[in-house]
Formats: structure tokens, sequence, C-alpha cells
């Protein structure tokens, strides 16, 4: 059993069942396992939710959060479009809702918020919400992340997990270092589990399946993604050396891997270091993985069919070898050496 | 139907894209848009897909379409917070300060102890980015002040992480005022005077093309191999068979579905485009057109040009 280190009064209140998921815009374009793992995983935990609705098209918008913080949509809009996502899961009976990106959970908090603070708001956007698609507004019960739904279920996983974050040939546990999105534990640190300096949100898990957590200098820091930043390519250079402060600032304790939970956060953490060897020579290929990649890699799935590690920059193999998941060599995605070529004939 | 009510003929997807921007010109507005909705809505009943998203998105006919789309829907708009927008372009700065929703609660006091900057990855970053004094600016009051402010690059280098946030001593949100003044030095374009200002319109083509035409911030099309050099080789070979592994790995790309690159239905992509217009997002849209517009005479390039410069400029 995990020693607990986060006070009880630190650990908020976690819906057992019953979720709405919503979509991450950025998962689904460029880590689509990460995403379909998180119902993978609610029903193995027996968990009844919902994503899309009764029909075959999915009612589930985007929340508006990669462009509001791209400066591009009004407040008002975003309270309008997270009511009315609010609406469809109130129209399934759910009254949780959790969300597939650390972005998304702040927008929806941000909009709870805006209730709390600005009188009269709730009968404006529920009159403009039934003007504009005849919805009523319905405040959900609670608004969490899908990392916080693993943390509550964390110990139930890892009696279900078949391999643990230990290396199978010295039986030593293996160290991985946790890095929080900033959207899950700065912006609103009174609903992070253990707050924004000490978040246990993915170092429970962590503990609780085997490994050990390292607490280096720079594991506050942000990834750099940035919205405009990452989304401009002149900006770029902004989220690289982010990266890169961050892997310098982990590389003394020697990683075994990055642990996630925030689709930014994966996808920069991890593509970005191929950028990195290209700038200053040095390889670190620190496997970068999400919290849901981690555990159905534990669980025994399908690193290629289910996880879908071939999605990563940084190959996933060598960890697999290390915790002694067996994985098809005929399957294996590229060799190491493609980190290392400049040029490559894509066919 | 076009604007006279008669049903209007759907040009072949192969010659709509084929068109030059001023070929696209000569198009009535209404044949346009609805050429484009139809076309993005024809199944491929074997696959089981709307191959035409793909084809159709990013390209001069969508930023066209949504040109006119928008503008026709800008003008004709009479949601209250279309008013209130269109009302604030003309507003002093500190008017904005005290009204807008974000900005009005987004500050407290400040007691100068720097905190914000010391956390700020972006004041890590670039030298001249001093978070602590946008706090100053906006709690000065000075119309000449927080004008240069929003005509400034400074303004955009903020990453918008939240970094600020949990460690101020008066629970301010720095975040926030930020995002608040951008939308404000849109509106007045005062991001025009700033390089990284005028990047704006590459988003507004980026994330509002995909919001306003597919219901989401980010298409997986949009990473490109080409248009990500840094993710490496090994991202190149991935993302020329991104279609196949979303769906072995349970994604949607341009079908119906849970996740990843999932076709909305037009019942849905009309509810999310309501949204949209009634809390005022088109009356910014709208504006950054016009600004552009006008940007890219001054400059004697067209607008498409002046589009892909602001994606390369900085």
């Amino acid at each position: 059993m995990a020693t607990a280190t986060i006070a009880p009064e630190k650990i908020k209140e976690i819906p057992e069942n019953n979720y709405f998921l919503t979509p991450s815009c950025i998962l689904g374009a460029v880590n689509p396992g990460t995403e379909a793992l998180i119902g993978r995983i609610y029903d193995l935990l027996g968990l009844h939710w919902k994503a899309a609705g009764d029909s075959p098209e999915s009612q589930c918008t985007c929340c508006t959060g990669f462009s509001s913080h791209g400066d591009l949509i009004s407040i008002e809009s975003t309270l309008l479009v997270t009511a009315r996502l609010w609406s469809v899961a109130a129209e399934m009976g759910l009254e949780n809702i959790t969300t597939a990106c650390v972005t998304s959970y702040a927008i929806h908090n941000e909009c709870l918020e805006m209730y709390e603070r600005e009188p009269g708001l709730e009968e404006r956007v529920d009159g403009w919400l039934r003007q504009a698609c005849g919805r009523r507004l319905r405040i959900p019960k609670h608004v969490v992340h899908g990392s916080d739904i693993l943390y509550r279920y964390r110990e139930a996983l890892a009696e279900k997990l078949r391999y643990r974050l230990v290396d199978h040939k010295t039986g030593h546990a293996l160290r991985i270092v946790d890095h929080v999105g900033c959207h899950y534990a700065k912006v609103f640190p009174k609903k992070s589990i253990g707050g924004a300096e000490s978040c246990d949100v993915l170092t429970g898990p962590i503990r609780s399946w085997g490994g050990e957590t390292v607490d280096y200098p720079e594991r506050r820091h942000c990834c750099g993604m940035g919205f405009r930043q990452c989304a401009i390519r002149p900006n770029r250079g902004y989220t690289m050396a982010c990266v890169l402060k961050k892997l310098e600032s982990m590389e003394p304790w020697k990683p075994d891997a990055i642990l996630t939970n925030c689709p930014g956060c994966n996808l920069f953490l991890d593509k970005e270091q191929w950028a990195i060897l290209q700038i200053t020579g040095v390889e670190y290929n620190v496997p970068t993985l999400s919290y849901t990649e981690l555990a159905g890699l534990l669980l025994g799935w399908d690193p290629y069919d289910v996880v879908g590690i071939q999605s990563h920059t940084v190959p996933v193999e060598p960890l697999l070898d290390k915790i002694g998941i067996p994985y098809d060599k005929s399957k294996e995605w590229l060799p190491k050496e493609w980190l290392t070529q400049e040029k490559v004939e894509v066919a | 139907m076009n604007g006279n009510g008669s049903v209007t003929q759907i040009v072949p997807l192969a010659a709509l894209l084929s068109k030059k921007p001023e070929e696209l010109e000569t198009m009535d507005n209404d044949e346009l848009v609805a050429a484009y909705q139809s076309l993005r809505d024809q199944e491929d009943g074997a696959r089981g897909s709307y191959p035409n998203i793909g084809r159709l998105y990013g390209t001069t006919l969508e930023r066209e379409k949504d040109r006119r789309e928008i503008r026709a829907q800008a003008e004709s708009s009479d949601a209250e917070m279309h008013a209130w927008y269109d009302r604030a372009r003309n507003e002093p700065c500190t008017w904005w300060l005290k009204n807008h929703l974000v900005a009005k609660h987004a500050l407290e006091t400040c007691i100068a102890c720097g905190v914000c900057t010391s956390q700020c990855p972006a004041a890590h970053y670039f030298a001249e980015y001093n978070p602590r004094t946008i706090v100053d600016a906006a709690l000065s009051q000075d119309e000449e002040r927080l004008v240069e402010l929003l005509k400034s690059d400074v303004l955009w280098y903020c990453g918008q992480c939240g970094s600020c946030i949990p460690m101020c001593p008066r629970e301010n949100n720095l975040m926030g005022l930020v995002s608040s003044l951008r939308f404000l030095a849109q509106l007045k374009g005062y991001h025009l005077s700033s390089v990284r200002g005028r990047q704006q319109y590459a988003m507004r083509h980026l994330c509002g093309g995909n919001l306003w035409n597919r219901g989401f911030s980010l298409y997986f099309r949009n990473v490109t191999a080409e248009g990500h050099p840094d993710f490496g080789p090994r991202y190149a070979r991935y993302q020329s068979e991104a279609e196949g592994q979303m769906i072995r790995l349970g994604a949607s790309p341009d079908r119906p579905g849970n996740f990843g690159g999932r076709k909305l239905s037009p019942q849905t992509l009309a509810e999310f485009r309501s949204c949209l217009v009634s809390g005022g997002t088109l009356v910014l849209w709208n504006q950054l057109e016009n600004h552009a517009s006008e940007d890219a005479k001054k400059s004697g390039v067209s607008i498409e040009e002046y589009h892909n410069r602001v994606h390369r400029e900085g």
C-alpha cells in the first residue's frame, strides 16, 4: 500500500460514478489512443459514462479552450458553449463533468466561478442559451478531470494491473517524474489534489503502481505550449526553451519516464525532444506518457493497437523492456535511429 | 437557396477548389456558403466518412467563405452581447477594465511583490517581459499608457499558463487580464502595431476556421509534418498515416463518433455557432477581417498574401 502524503482536507470531493466525458481537441488530433483509453478504463472499473450521446453523431463540441486562450473568443461565448455542453450532459441524466483536457477542466471551472462572482449572470446566460439553441442552463454538480477519477480509483486499478512500475530484472522501482498540466493545478489550486505546489494527482498513482517519484527543481514549470506560442511557427522557440528547461532539471535523476495529465504537455514534452536533440546534441529520450497510456500499458493492453505508443516521438519500447511488458517486435513502430535522421523520405 | 429564393446549383468540389481568389469574388455569397456546406456534408457511404471535410479545411475557399459568412452574420446579429462588444470597441480602455466580465474581476490590488514575474515562464524567456508592469498599467487608469501596452509586442508574450495565479497574495487573475486586454487590442485594431499582434489574423483562420466549420479549436490535419519540422521524422511518419492510426485507436477522423476528428451533425454545429454569435465573438472576428483588409491594402498585398505573411512573421 502506498503511503499517503496529502492531508485529507487537500483532497477534493471526486464523484464516484456517472460521468459525462468531454473529449480534447489536442489529444484527439495527436494522441488518439490516450483519449479512447479514458472510456476503456472507466469501463474496466464498471463506471457509467457517456460522451457522444445516444445518436452516432456526437453532440460534444470544443469547450473553446484553445481558442479562448488564443484570445479569439468572448467570455460570454465560452459561457454559452459550456452551458450547452452541461445541458447535453443533463439530458443524458449526468451531472458530473469529467474532462479529457486540463484546459477544458479550467474553462468549465472558470465558468462556474463566474456564476458565483457575477450577480444575475446565471439568469442572463440561461436566457441567451434558450434563445440561441432552445436549451436551458443546468449547473453540473461536479467538474473534475479524468486524472481525478483515476486518482480516486488508483488502488482499485493497482489490483487489476498485470505489471508494476518496477524494473523486472533488478526489482527496483522505476523513477517516474510527473508533469501536471498548469491548467489543472495552477488556475484553481484549491481544486487541485494537493494544491499547486504539492500536487498529488499523478504522484499518487505512480506510488500506488509501484514507482518512485522525484520532486525535481522545475517540476512545476510550464511545458511552454502557450496556445499562440505553439500554434504560430515563429513563436515556437518559447515552447522548446520551456521543454529544455524541464529536461535539464530532471536529467540528474535519470528518469525512466515522464507522466502527464495534460494533452499539450504530453505532446510537447515528447515531440520537442527531437528538436532539442538537433539544437543541443543531447539525447534525453525520456519516454513521455499520459496517465491513461501508463495505466493501459500496466494493465497489459496492446501497446500499438490499444495504447498507441506509435504516436510518440521518443520510443516507448525501452520502458516496456524495463518493465517486462512483451510486445510484438514485428509491430515495433520505428527503430531508434529514426530519431537521429535529419531527412527521411515519407511514403 | 440563394438570396433570391431560387435553388442554387452546387459547384463540383474540384471546380470550386481550383477557383482563384479573384474568381471566388465573382460568386454570390449564398451560392458559396451553400456549395461549401453541401460538399462538406457529402458522405462516402462505403467508408462511412465525410472526406470533403479534409479537402475543404484550411483552403483559400474556406477562408473566403468564412469572411463573407461571418460578415453577413455579424451585420445581421441583434444579440445583446454583440451590441455590447460593438459599443466596447469605441469606448476608452479604462471603460473596458471596469466593465468587461473577465477584466473587472481580474484585479483586486497589487502590492508590487513581483511574484507573478518571478513565477512566469514567459518572463524567464523574454528579457523585456514583466507581467507586473501589466498589472501596474491596468491599475493606473492611464488611458495613454494602456493604449501603448495594447500596441506593444509584449502583450502577446504571455503563454496563458496561469503560473502567476497560485502565488499572488491578492489572488489576481493576471492570465485572464492579459487575454482580456488582447481581445480589446484586436477590437480596436491596436494589434496591427505589433508583429505578434498581427499574427492574430492567422490564429483567427486557424482556430476560428476550425471552430466555425468543424466545432473544434484544433483539427487533426492541422498538425502537419511540414508545419512542425520541430517534431522530427518519427512524427512525419506517424502523421502520414494519421487517419488509419486514429481509426485503429478508436478515434473518428471525419466520421461520426465519440473522439478525435469526429464529424458533428449539422444540428450540433448550428447550436455551437449560435453560442458564438450570441456571445458576441463575431464582432471580434469581423473586426479582425476589417483591420487585416486595411493593413493588406496599405502593404499592397492581397488578403490571402497577408494571411500567409502574418503566419511567418516574428
